[in-house]
Parts: C-alpha cells; sequence; structure tokens
C-alpha cells in the first residue's frame, strides 16, 4: 500500500518526537517537517534523518497545499485556532494537539472508527489520553456512577513554560472529556508537578464513587481497554488494578515513553504522540480502502 | 517593639485533621471568637484550599462557597484568608468565585519547586484588587538557592509576601535559620514561615524564624492542624508576647478561641503520634497521615513502613495515590520496610 | 472612543509643537517598528499619524509584532489607517527586512517581568535572537539611515545610594546569576551586540534605555507598584505599601517619551545611548497620596513599614536635555491627572 503524507507543523520536542515515530509507521510518509528556525534541535534532526523541511510555518503549506493529506498541528492553542480555517479550505484533515478544542475529541481506543470523515480532532490532553480510557471502561461497565476523577503525576522537566502557564485548561479541558466518554456529570481533574531526580514515569490515577460495584466486569473492561492501548502505546501498564477500598474504587496506570526524541519519563508526551498518530494511521487506512 | 503578622490556620489546615468535616457550626463559631481576638488573618477551607475537594486528598463536607460564606458572615475585623494550589483550583471556576464572596487574602501555593504555576492566580488575585501571598510547601525538599529563586520567581508575579511551609514537619532550628535568613536577605517581599510539630519544633522554629527575619507567621488553635498539628496559636502569641513583639492579638479571647476549639471541633488534641514523629522523619507531607492510616489497615502493613518508603520515593503533597500504591507493593512483598529488621 | 483619540492627539500636539521641524528628516520615509503593537509602537504610531494628517510628513510606518489582533482592539483608529501596516512577525525567526526601510525601531521583547520569570529562556532568545537576526537583516538594507535599539533602563542594576541620578556613563551592577537578571542581561547583551556591528559594519544604531512611563496605553496588569495605586485608588480600595513608603522612582508620560523616541532615531548619534524617562523622583507614599487625591478615591493608603527599601530608581536626563534639547513637557502631576482620566474613559 502507498503511504499516505503528512506534514508535522512545530519543530518542538512534541513534533520532532512526532517525526521519529512516523518514520517507523508503515502507512505514514512525512513528507514536510515544518518549523520556524533551521537551527533548531527539531530542525537539524528532522534534515539529518533525510527529511524535507521548511522554516515558512503555515506558509510552507499554503504554498505547497498538495504537499500533504494530513497535517499533524503541534504549535499552540492560539495558532492552531489561525491555522485550523486554513487546513479546511485547502482539504487537508487536521489532527490537533494543541488544547484548542475545535474539532470532535478522540481517544483511539474508544472512538477511533467516529472520527474518520472529520476534517479536524482534536486529542484532547495527554493526561486525557491516559485517563479517559479507564473513565470510559467505569462508564461502561458500572451502574449510577456518582463521580469520577483523574489524578496525573508528571515530572516537573517534563512541563514547559506553556504547560505551566495553561495548567487551568488542562484541567478544564480534561474534566470535560471525562465527563464526555464516561457520562458521569460529577468529575474532577487534578494535576501534579514532581520535581524527583531521576524523573518519574508519568502515573495517572482513576477514582471513581459508585454505590453497588460490579468489579468483576470492570476488571474484564479494564483489561480489555489495557490490551486495546497497548496497540499503540507500548508501556501503558496497570500499577494498582481496580480495587475497591474505603468506599471507592481505585486503579492506577503509569506510562513510560519510548524514548524516540522526548526522554522516556515524558510518558505524558508520548501517550498523545502515540494516540495522534493512531487517528493518522487510521485515516490512511481508510482512504486506502476508498482508493481501492 | 517589632510587629508580626499573625495568620491563623485553624479552620484550614485543622480541616486535615478531621478528614475535611468542618461544620458550618464550626466555622462560624470559630471565625467569630478569632475575629474577636484580633487575629489578622483567619484561613478557611479545605486542608489543601480551594477546588481541593476529591478522592485523592478527601472530600469536604461543605462547599467552598459554603465554607467561605460562613467564614465572610462572621469576620469584622480579621481578613478572610484562602489557600490555593494551582493544579487543584483554577482561576475560572474557582478564584473567581472566592473573589465575590469577599476573600481578603489568597495564599497562592505550590511545592517548593514549582512556582511558576502560580503565575496566573498571583495575577488575577492583584488583579482584582486582593492581597497575594506565594506560598512555598514541603520547603525541606529543596535548598536555599532553590527556594529563593522561586520565591523571585512569586514575587515578581506580584506576591506581597513569601511564606515558607515545613509541610512535613522536618526542619530543625538551623535548617530554618539556613533558608529564612537567605530569603530575607535577597527578597524584596516580607517572609513567613508556616510550621508543623512532627519533630516537636512547631514553636521553636517559629521563632528561629522570626529571628531569622520573618515578620509573618502562621499557628493553629490548640495545634489543630495536619499530621502532630501546627505551631500551636495561643501558645506562639503568648511567647511572641513576651518576647516584646506586638501581634495585635488579646490573649483572653485567643485563649477563649482556642477552649472552643478543643470542645467543639477536634475530636482528639493533636500530639505527636508514633507516626507522626516517622512522618517528619521521613519527610512527607503532614496531610498524608489520615490517608496512610487508612492504607495501612486496609492492606494490613505498618504505617511507619509506608512513610519511609513514601519519603524515599520523595512524594509531594497531592500524590496520595501513591499511598495505596506504596500500601499494595508492601503487602507483596515488592518493597521491604526499611526500618522493619 | 472620540474622546479617547481627542485625547491622544492633544498630547501628541502638546509635545511635538516644538519638534516637528527636527523630526522632518522622517519625511515621506518608510518606518519599521519590531514589537510594534506594544507599549512604545502604539506611541510612536500616534505620533506618525498626527505628524501625516496635521503636517503633511507622509511617514509609513510598518508595525510588526506577533499578536495583531490586540492591537487592533485596542487601537482600531490606528490599525485602520492606511499610512500603517500590520506584519505578522516574530523576531526571533526574522530574516528580512522590506527593502525601502529607512529607519528601524526594535522594541521586540516584553517588560513584563512575570514573564520573564515563567519562560527566562524564551524571554533571552527573543532579545539575543531577535536583536542578532535584526541587526543581520538591516546589513542588507540599501537606505538604511538609522536604527534606534530599545534597551532598558534596569541595565544598570540597583542606583547608587550616593547618586541622585543614573547617568548613562554608569557601569552597571546586576549579578548575572539570578533568575532576575534574565531581562536586563540580555538587554546588555544586545546593546554589546549593537556596539559590536556598529564597530565593524558601521550600522548607524543609537540605543535608548526607557525607564518607567505612565499614562494612557499602559495596562494596569502588570504587578507594579503604581499600577497598583491606580487600581486601587478607581476601586476605593485600600492601596497597600508594603515597605515605607519611601522609595523612589519617577515617571514619564509617555507623549514625551515618544516624541524623545522620534527624536533620538533622527538625531542620536550612532552608538551613543541616552537614557529616556523622568529625572523627577516620586516617593512610592507621595505617588499613591497624589494618586488617590487626583482619582478622587476614598481608598486608605496603607504602610505596612515590613521593608526598609530606600532605593531610588531615577536617570539622568542631562544627555536627552543637553545633546538633543529634549524636555519634560508633561509634569509628574499633570501626567497622573491625564491618566486618570485616560483609564476613566477606558473603563
Amino acid at each position: 500500500m502507498e503511504k499516505v503524507k503528512v506534514a508535522i507543523l512545530g519543530s518542538g520536542n512534541i513534533g520532532t518526537d512526532l517525526l521519529i515515530k512516523i518514520l517507523r509507521s508503515e502507512y505514514l510518509e512525512c513528507s514536510l517537517f515544518i518549523g520556524r528556525n533551521l537551527s533548531s534541535r527539531g530542525m537539524s534532526k528532522a534534515v539529518s534523518l533525510g527529511v524535507k523541511v521548511s522554516d515558512q510555518g503555515i506558509d510552507a503549506i499554503v504554498k505547497d497545499p498538495k504537499c500533504c493529506e494530513i497535517v499533524f498541528d503541534c504549535t499552540s492553542a492560539m495558532s492552531h485556532e489561525k491555522h485550523a480555517p486554513i487546513f479546511k479550505e485547502l482539504g487537508i484533515v487536521a489532527i490537533d494537539l494543541t488544547p484548542a478544542k475545535l474539532g470532535p475529541f478522540c481517544i483511539p481506543a474508544i472512538n477511533l472508527e467516529d472520527t474518520i470523515g472529520e476534517m479536524n480532532v482534536n486529542m484532547i490532553t495527554c493526561g486525557g489520553q491516559a485517563s479517559i480510557p479507564l473513565a470510559w471502561v467505569i462508564g461502561q461497565t458500572q451502574k449510577n456512577v456518582e463521580y469520577v476523577e483523574v489524578v496525573s503525576t508528571i515530572s516537573s522537566k517534563s512541563a514547559g513554560p506553556a504547560t505551566r502557564l495553561n495548567l487551568d485548561e488542562y484541567i478544564e479541558t480534561t474534566e470535560k472529556g471525562v465527563q464526555m466518554y464516561s457520562g458521569c456529570p460529577k468529575t474532577k481533574a487534578i494535576l501534579n508537578l514532581n520535581p524527583a531526580e531521576p524523573c518519574i514515569d508519568m502515573q495517572t490515577t482513576v477514582y471513581a464513587k459508585v454505590p453497588k460495584p460490579d468489579m468483576k466486569a470492570l476488571h474484564k473492561g479494564v483489561e480489555e481497554m489495557i490490551a486495546k492501548i497497548r496497540r499503540y502505546v507500548p508501556s501503558y501498564d496497570l500499577v494498582v488494578p481496580p480495587t475497591y477500598e474505603n468506599d471507592r474504587i481505585i486503579m492506577t496506570i503509569r506510562v513510560r515513553g519510548l524514548g524516540d526524541f522526548l526522554p522516556t519519563y515524558a510518558g505524558n508526551l508520548d501517550i498523545i504522540n502515540c494516540a495522534a498518530i493512531a487517528v493518522a494511521e487510521e485515516f490512511a487506512k481508510s482512504l486506502a480502502a476508498q482508493r481501492g | 517593639m517589632k510587629n508580626v503578622i499573625i495568620s491563623d490556620a485553624t479552620l484550614r489546615d485543622g480541616s486535615h485533621a478531621i478528614a475535611h468535616q468542618l461544620t458550618k457550626e464550626n466555622i462560624a463559631e470559630y471565625a467569630k471568637a478569632a475575629d474577636k481576638a484580633g487575629i489578622p488573618i483567619v484561613e478557611v477551607g479545605h486542608g489543601n484550599g480551594l477546588g481541593a475537594s476529591s478522592v485523592q486528598v478527601g472530600l469536604s463536607l461543605l462547599s467552598d462557597v459554603e465554607m467561605l460564606e460562613t467564614a465572610r458572615e462572621n469576620l469584622t475585623r480579621s481578613k478572610l484568608g484562602i489557600h490555593v494550589i494551582p493544579g487543584f483550583a483554577t482561576v475560572r471556576k474557582d478564584l473567581e468565585v472566592a473573589f465575590k464572596l469577599g476573600v481578603d487574602v489568597v495564599r497562592v501555593a505550590s511545592h517548593c519547586t514549582e512556582a511558576d504555576v502560580t503565575e496566573r492566580h498571583i495575577s488575577a488575585t492583584r488583579e482584582h484588587g486582593k492581597e497575594a501571598y506565594g506560598v512555598l510547601m514541603m520547603s525541606h525538599m529543596a535548598s536555599k538557592e532553590v527556594l529563593l529563586d522561586e520565591g523571585l520567581k512569586m514575587q515578581s508575579y506580584g506576591a506581597e509576601a513569601l511564606i515558607i511551609m515545613d509541610s512535613a514537619g522536618a526542619y530543625l532550628p538551623d535548617d530554618v535559620e539556613d533558608r529564612i535568613s537567605h530569603l530575607v536577605a535577597n527578597l524584596n517581599i516580607p517572609v513567613g514561615f508556616h510550621a508543623h510539630n512532627n519533630l516537636g519544633m512547631g514553636i521553636a522554629n517559629s521563632l528561629t524564624a522570626l529571628k531569622a527575619g520573618a515578620q509573618l507567621l502562621d499557628g493553629a488553635a490548640r495545634g489543630f492542624g495536619a499530621g502532630a498539628g501546627n505551631a500551636q496559636l495561643e501558645v506562639l502569641v503568648a511567647v511572641l508576647e513576651k518576647m516584646g513583639y506586638h501581634t495585635g492579638i488579646e490573649l483572653y479571647p485567643l485563649l477563649d478561641a482556642a477552649d472552643l476549639v478543643e470542645k467543639k471541633i477536634m475530636k482528639v488534641v493533636p500530639s505527636i503520634s508514633s507516626s507522626s514523629l516517622v512522618s517528619g522523619l521521613a519527610g512527607v507531607f503532614s496531610a498524608f497521615s489520615k490517608h496512610v492510616a487508612a492504607a495501612a489497615k486496609e492492606y494490613g502493613v505498618d504505617p511507619r513502613d509506608i512513610f519511609f518508603e513514601l519519603g524515599r520515593r520523595r512524594v509531594v503533597g497531592g500524590q496520595e495515590d501513591k499511598i495505596v500504591e506504596v500500601a499494595m507493593e508492601l503487602r507483596d512483598g515488592k518493597v521491604r520496610g526499611a526500618h522493619a529488621e | 472612543m472620540q474622546n479617547k483619540i481627542a485625547m491622544l492627539r492633544s498630547d501628541c500636539a502638546e509635545v511635538l509643537a516644538s519638534q516637528v521641524e527636527r523630526l522632518a528628516p522622517l519625511k515621506n520615509q518608510l518606518v519599521y517598528v519590531t514589537g510594534g503593537t506594544g507599549f512604545v509602537g502604539t506611541w510612536l504610531a500616534e505620533m506618525v499619524s498626527y505628524l501625516n494628517d496635521d503636517h503633511g510628513f507622509g511617514t509609513r510606518l510598518i508595525l510588526a509584532a506577533r499578536d495583531l489582533d490586540a492591537f487592533r482592539a485596542k487601537a482600531p483608529h490606528l490599525a485602520a489607517r492606511a499610512d500603517l501596516e500590520l506584519v505578522s512577525q516574530d523576531v526571533r525567526y526574522l530574516r528580512e527586512l522590506p527593502e525601502g526601510v529607512n529607519y528601524l525601531v526594535h522594541a521586540a521583547a516584553t517588560p513584563d517581568n512575570r514573564q520573564h520569570a515563567s519562560d527566562p529562556i524564551g524571554s533571552m532568545e527573543t532579545i539575543t535572537r531577535g536583536t542578532a537576526n535584526l541587526l543581520d537583516a538591516a546589513m542588507k538594507l540599501p537606505d538604511l539611515k538609522k536604527i534606534l535599539n530599545l534597551s532598558s533602563g534596569q541595565i544598570y542594576g540597583r542606583q547608587r545610594i550616593d547618586e541622585a541620578r543614573i547617568p548613562e556613563t554608569r557601569p552597571g551592577t546586576l549579578s548575572c546569576d539570578s533568575i532576575m537578571s534574565v531581562y536586563p542581561e540580555a538587554k546588555r547583551y544586545a546593546e554589546t551586540l549593537c556596539c559590536a556591528y556598529w564597530s565593524l559594519y558601521k550600522i548607524p544604531v543609537v540605543t535608548a534605555r526607557p525607564f518607567a512611563f505612565m499614562g494612557p496605553y499602559q495596562g494596569l496588569d502588570k504587578p507594579w507598584a503604581i499600577n497598583n495605586f491606580f487600581r486601587d485608588a478607581l476601586k476605593d480600595a485600600t492601596i497597600r505599601i508594603i515597605g515605607n513608603g519611601l522609595p523612589e522612582r519617577s515617571y514619564l508620560y509617555p507623549s514625551d517619551m515618544a516624541a524623545w523616541l522620534l527624536a533620538i532615531l533622527v538625531d542620536g548619534t550612532p552608538g551613543h545611548a541616552y537614557n529616556v524617562g523622568s529625572p523627577t523622583g516620586v516617593t512610592l507614599g507621595d505617588l499613591a497620596e497624589k494618586i488617590k487625591r487626583y482619582a478622587q478615591s476614598s481608598s486608605i493608603i496603607e504602610i505596612r513599614r515590613m521593608n526598609d527599601d530606600r532605593s531610588r530608581f531615577i536617570p539622568d536626563d542631562t544627555q536627552c536635555r543637553k545633546t538633543l534639547g529634549l524636555q519634560v513637557t508633561v509634569g509628574i502631576d499633570e501626567a497622573l491627572q491625564r491618566s486618570v482620566r485616560w483609564l476613566k474613559t477606558i473603563a
């Protein structure tokens, strides 16, 4: 099958890590890696990998709209708001890794198929990619879910100035995502930064208040979900299996990154990249099917 | 005579001690009593502050709105203070509500190395014309150089004071002297100290901070606070006055307020229990104590082993979920109690 | 809106009354301003608009910045002008400048100290790389007459206690190992870089070192003492001063600032640096009193005396006064009264 051409807009850590992952894909080919500064670390990495680069930002796509069918936007929410109408006009599918929330949310393990045909897909937040699948399982297997809470702890080093400044948006977006997928109107998201050295891996705990929990169904649902997620995030591990104690359900997962461009402790960033690629590959497969 | 500004954490840090189950009557009665005593700042809320009621750190009986409204109605002289941790509370969802309810002092807190998450909360507080303090929690986990760097950030954001919290009750007086004097010498804003009593140093460390140049001190009536409790407020005030400092607080009404807490609010008077002492030695967030006790019971392990293991993993405030994980690992023999043999 | 524009216009007319002739070299020239939508850029645009409308200067202005929408929102009357062009640009990635540029004003970099603390690396990069990019691009301009590099009064560090005002010749007292030095150290580097380009390539670059300003277009969001005083006074809330109220600062009204900057752009000697700020100090205590009075506020001023800071931060304006013939036309009292009027108009 012929690979589908994708462009990556944003040459920071996320974009560069995404590039390395895409180079391994059977379905995707990175035809253009776009940043602003040719001497940046991400750009020189791309050049060393033999990938075509541009430092023209969004203009690179405007000038050559045929360069790709899918674009990963790894810039910022503010920039994505400007980019989105351009992608739409050019007929390019946008996979949005910023918190701009313009398109429908996607968690590949839950609603990958639903996003096919959308022109703009939002990847929610890194914590959301880790916690929402478990919240969804709770919603699917339990009756009368009263409350769902997700707590993520990430290493301080993996949170740059933009993440820190946008903590409020992270929390509110994650809460909204948990609500949507669990079906429970009462949710809470918490984010901790931990400065320990060596850096800790991302860890996410999901709690739920359920009057009469069906733990058997929950265990089965969680096991299946983890198997599904592992297809695109290989190191998504259950640390505390679903447990009912002190009137609450608790379970904890840990995500280690693959260590491509981002260090392994940045599992929080790795998971959103893996999820974004899963979406793009699904698009690629459906395009291939359409074209016979 | 030198002035010291006393901030009363009874109705906030004390929440930890009763699993955040303060009632409206508790708040109304104590706020009235504190106000009568002329305590400058009365903090109210969930132990982890605004927007923190959660399964992770404990669900509170009352909502933030109920707590703040009740306190506001009963404070005339004293300022109403709140504690707020970015990552739990957002500006839009939580802080703006608190501004409307009439808080006066907003103490924006972060783990001691993460001050840059406080920029928006401090800015929003200043833009609303409220007093903003920066608070560095678990400060024993950072060197004085790091604390200064983080304090300078908070000062840049508009913090009008920097409060150093010994959240784990892990300091000895020399640690306090070393850090506070460095901060006082290099910051433009006044420095404050918040003690915990795990090693029995609550009052001693507060006085050391003062001698090192601190101008604000936190305390709680009868020491009503997380773990082994805080610096005991009435003792602190009495000692300060004896030493010739001016707090503006009247003794008899203060003692009445403390008696009220003991009779009406606290279930037991805080003491340095074995596990609190271990918590202080291990440098673990004091507010973990109730959660650790519950997990130790649930999984049949020694709470002291949980504390030492949490300390070894350098767990920070807000990471209460680690307690269950560690308790399970101890139960399953994946880790061994460090001091078991 | 009309009221606001009229206020700005009369401010411009007042300070430029004696300067129109000396600014004649700007006639029919193309002026490019980096960071052009900020406080300085917006005031330069007000000035140029006035010179074009009332004195037929025919000067064209390009304001380049990252966030143009904020400018369109705060100054729609400027954004709509035919003699003014807005260009979206991040100076960190600037490579080329329009060929016809005659004058360059380098005003990119925010003085917001919150941002310096939270994004120290990005803040330094904007200044260091941005200035290098600008100078490189400027080398290729065939008709370039002058570059005005905006540095900062902060490059001096703390003012000496025995000195009433800081002259341009004073070497700084900055320590380079503090998060607080991120902005001023980068600004020092940028000044030295300008000096290097001037020395090696004779690029005509002159430096201005702005101090503090107060007046229209100054947002009150930054946590600076004077902003808090205004904000609290206008709400009749308590005005809090942590220290003893004795530190002395000075504030220049922005129409004077803009007029001075244009004069330095035209007549400043390349290779030189000029302080831009008011030489008249005012203690924070007096400043709060004045603002309270002019805002007709019932605020209480609470001086807490929690530190013994008696610092001073006041520029020596001798160079601008003696060699460029500039002066302060709007004194502190008038500046504060006009600021109150402005803040009430936009509220």
